[in-house]
């Protein structure tokens, strides 16, 4: 066995992966001798070490300043080996344990040990995706624990900045095109020395963001949280002595390794699944765009999944979409760690949760697509709009298999984007600012095999989904609410339908000068699923704001506000309701600044539904439209569900005009629909001329060029010739 | 070692059983003897007296029959050897304007038609809805799922299958 304690660190690491690989066994450990000497104790040694974790996460965020931490919890801490592999961790965006631990590995093998040299008490910090994160806002720290001069692990810690100085304001910076317009980049940069973060530092971070109160508390924050899981683990070393310690961290994470493999044996079934969803990006025409590429793009994300006899999950990403001059790029960092928060919620629900999990997996992500680009100046600035749809279709992967073995009660329709909105300008206090608007936290939930999705109560990111209050958010930007609410038929239909969204809107208030920019929404595509005859979410909505609003003189006047865009899609109830400048805007928003009396409103997501519409129970459908999740409409166009009025004037369900209605619409789809092999033969046509829209057919040579795969599976499913190409291609 | 009863089963797969108890099955350990209860319960909900192998969505089986392995939906359609994908065999009808997109989504934003297509396979038979598929127009109807299913017997049940011709 290797000295661990005489060897440097990259030694030590390349060490590690080697007997990985010679033993299939995490750092060579074939036996979890100390679990056999006593278990008891191997299991509340664990405790602990997640009671340090969660401790040192709520502590921190009472020193933060900025709501995204406090009030929604966008902050995760986790425990490292020397090696940098996660051996405990807190709730919170989870995502960011795996890519810490990237980070951390990354400066041992760039040399860190010799220089800038890792001493006790340093502190290192990254928020370059290439190096270890998902996007240029999630600001990671992390500090070496030494014990008796010996390097025996690391605490770390990310926090989600609302403000990251970019070319648009806030953290997800949705105008980038490259990595030089995403902001303040701290490129795995030692920022402090004896527990103190260096003064010249904080000055960078003052001078370069718009906000750097937060960042700057946040940093605080971070620190204090890392030093106090570092004392944590000395204390916790000084009584179980050290050879234990080490020992004792390896065997954690051999041990989530053999839990994830006995967890997918137990839960699925071996096998293929595939999925797929797209995300389509609108921006032809939009202010602030540099005409580096085309301006809209449809990526095509398909997966393919294996789960072996093993029970190891192999993830395939071949045939997807090259990178972009657009900020939704995502280095391998942000897939791996898409992948672990991903199993810590579906799959680690019992047993030690750690890096373990993940080293479990296998993941292709092909070179120069979206999902490893080869180009380093890529920006990743909104990676997250394409990784949530992707690992939503992991997620309904995953839950084929449980539906299969009979675990029904884990099967999930899966995650959804949730858009940010961004901003930046004059405060409502008059000084300057910038900020992201994290109520997106709460969007809706895919539905279960057994039940509605949680209605404005789930992201993929962060399990602890919160929206926020609102007086919060008030506090710190220059618009006030006139609107929260459910958005109505936002859950895709089906015998349980996803869980709603819900929309904002507000009044810009007190300010002549507030720029508003939004990401991750799809535009003119549905960027989820739904499961075993549910209907995606609609997901590609459009932003209203009125300009120049009424607003002061209907208020003046006591008239009705509208306090939401309405059910109507054609004619919303602001423009029924407010003069002014009426803006229906597709993709991105990103206009000229508001000012005071503008009206914004802004829609979140809801999940993909579950199973036939037809089968949806109609007293729960009655209970939906009294409580504004449907509309009578949707009950009964879609559901077939016929309501009538109780005495009262509550919507109540018709039974027999439902059954009736059910056969009917029975028929009508036999009527309708046509044999695939007809359908096919026809569509076969098109496909063979190229009938297709500009942005379509590039999405197919794009999946073509990289993948031999996509392309020989396309052109064997219609029947094409092999040197066949969609027309156009250059 | 956790169990539960075969009626417990039956209501937790049928939605119907009341949420404090299916909290509490969510949040204990795994029963190990799920899936041939599991089975037993989607049996005994079927008309037809194949043997149910493995379900592959809420109401497709695979299961043995006199034509060998088949994907079956609930109300008895075969759509053939399990093997091949079960949705080439299906009745699709696929939503590409804006009036048929309107009809289930009466009250959102919808995809532009000439970038997204909604596609519903049903059974021939009894018109059930077993897949939504959302795809760019010309994207390949996928195959869901290709279990091994002999493996799945053999190497993680221990109950291997006898072997079909």
């Amino acid at each position: 066995m290797l000295d661990r304690t005489a060897n440097s660190l990259q030694q030590r690491l390349l060490e590690s992966e080697r007997l990985m690989d010679e033993t299939g066994c995490y750092d060579g450990i074939t036996e979890l001798r100390l679990r056999k000497e006593d278990p008891l104790k191997f299991e509340t040694l664990h405790t602990k070490l997640r009671a340090y974790c969660v401790s040192a996460r709520e502590m921190a965020r009472r020193i933060s300043a900025s709501p995204g931490v406090r009030e929604v919890g966008e902050m995760v801490v986790a425990i490292y080996t020397p090696e940098g592999d996660a051996i405990a961790l807190s709730n919170g965006i989870m995502v960011h344990v795996h890519t810490m631990s990237r980070f951390i590995k990354w400066m041992i093998r760039n040399g860190y040990e010799q220089n800038p040299g890792i001493r006790d008490g340093d502190i290192f910090a990254n928020n370059d995706a290439f190096i270890g994160t998902v996007q240029v806002p999630d600001v990671m720290d992390v500090v070496p624990i030494f014990f008796e001069g010996t390097l025996v692990g690391w605490a770390g810690a990310v926090c989600h900045e609302l403000e990251a100085g970019g070319i648009t304001p806030g953290g997800d910076v949705c105008l980038a095109q490259e990595r030089f317009t995403e902001g303040l980049f701290v490129c795995a940069e030692k920022i402090g020395e004896n527990d103190e973060i260096r003064r010249d530092y904080v000055i960078r971070c003052e001078r370069n963001l718009r906000m750097p109160i937060y960042w700057v508390l946040d940093e605080k924050a971070k620190v204090a949280a890392c030093i106090d899981m570092r004392e944590s683990v000395k204390q916790l070393i000084g009584e179980i002595g050290l050879g234990y310690w080490q020992q004792l961290s390896k065997e954690y994470i051999e041990e989530g390794r053999r839990a994830q493999l006995a967890r997918t044996r137990q839960l699925t079934v071996p096998g293929i699944y595939r999925g797929h969803t797209f995300y389509g990006h609108v921006t032809e025409g939009k202010p602030g765009f540099q005409p580096l590429a085309d301006p809209n793009w449809l990526y095509n994300i398909p997966i393919e999944m294996e789960i072996t006899s093993e029970g190891k999950i192999r993830l395939d990403f071949d045939g997807t979409q090259p990178w972009g001059y657009h900020s939704m790029n995502c280095t391998p960092a942000g897939m791996d760690g898409g992948m672990f928060v991903t199993l810590t919620q579906h799959m680690n629900f019992e047993g030690l949760v750690n890096d373990g999990a993940w080293m479990a997996t296998e993941i292709n992500i092909p070179h120069g697509t979206w999902t490893n680009p080869d180009n380093e100046m890529a920006a990743t600035a909104t990676s997250w709009a394409l990784l949530l749809p992707a690992y939503g279709v992991f997620q309904r992967l995953l839950s084929r298999g449980f539906i299969a073995r009979g675990f029904v009660e884990e099967a999930f329709v899966g995650q959804v984007n949730s858009p940010m909105i961004e901003m930046g300008g004059t405060s409502q206090y008059g000084t300057g600012f910038g900020m992201a608007h994290f109520e997106c936290a709460a969007a809706g939930s895919g539905a279960l095999a057994i039940k509605d999705g949680l209605d404005t109560a789930y992201v993929g990111w962060n399990p602890e989904s919160d929206m926020g209050n609102i007086e919060i958010w008030e506090q710190n930007m220059p618009m006030v609410y006139i609107g929260r609410s459910i958005v109505p038929n936002s859950g895709g239909a089906g015998k349980y339908r996803g869980g709603c969204a819900f929309i904002s809107t507000w009044l810009i208030n007190k300010t002549d000068h507030l720029r508003l920019v939004t990401s991750e929404h799809s535009s003119r595509v549905f960027d989820n699923g739904g499961m075993c005859g549910g209907y995606p979410a609609p997901t590609c909505e459009k932003h209203h704001a009125v300009r120049n609003s009424d607003i002061f003189e209907r208020a003046e006047r006591r008239e009705p506000l509208a306090h939401a865009p309405g059910t109507d899609p054609l004619v919303s109830d602001f423009e029924r309701t407010y003069k002014g400048e009426q803006v229906w805007e597709e993709g991105p928003y990103i206009t000229r600044p508001h000012k005071a009396g503008d009206i914004f409103s802004h829609a979140y997501n809801g999940g993909g539904g579950f199973g036939d519409v037809l089968e949806r129970d109609p007293i729960k459908t009655a209970w939906d439209v009294e409580n504004g999740f449907l509309t009578r409409e949707a009950a009964e166009k879609v559901f077939g569900i016929i309501l009538k009025d109780d005495a009262d004037g509550y919507p109540q369900a018709d039974i027999d005009a439902t059954v009736a209605r059910r056969a009917e619409m029975r028929e009508e789809r036999l009527k309708g629909a046509v044999p695939v092999s007809e359908w096919i033969a026809k569509e076969s046509e098109r496909v063979r001329t190229s009938d297709f829209a500009a942005e379509v057919a590039k999405m197919y040579r794009g999946a073509m060029k990289l993948s031999p795969r996509f392309a020989k599976d396309f052109k064997e499913f219609w029947g094409l010739a092999s040197d066949f190409a969609i027309a156009g291609e250059k | 070692m956790t169990g539960y009863s075969k009626e417990v089963i039956n209501d937790l797969v049928n939605g119907t059983l009341p949420w404090p108890q299916t909290r509490r099955i969510m949040s204990a350990y795994k029963d190990d003897d799920r899936f041939f209860k599991y089975l037993a319960v989607l049996q005994d909900r079927v008309s037809w007296s194949d043997p149910i192998l493995l379900p592959v969505s809420d109401h497709l089986f695979i299961c043995d029959s006199a034509e060998g392995r088949i994907t079956r939906c609930e109300c008895g359609h075969s759509f053939g050897d399990y093997r091949k994908n079960w949705k080439l065999k299906a009745l699709i009808n696929v939503r590409n304007t804006e009036e048929s997109l309107r009809e289930i989504y009466p009250n959102s934003d919808i995809p532009d038609p000439s970038w997204m297509e909604i596609r519903e396979f049903f059974c021939p038979n009894c018109a059930h809805l077993h897949e939504v598929e959302a795809a760019a127009p010309g994207y390949p109807i996928v195959h869901d799922f290709e279990p091994d299913l002999e493996g799945f017997y053999r190497d993680w049940l221990g109950k291997p299958l006898k072997e079909v011709a």
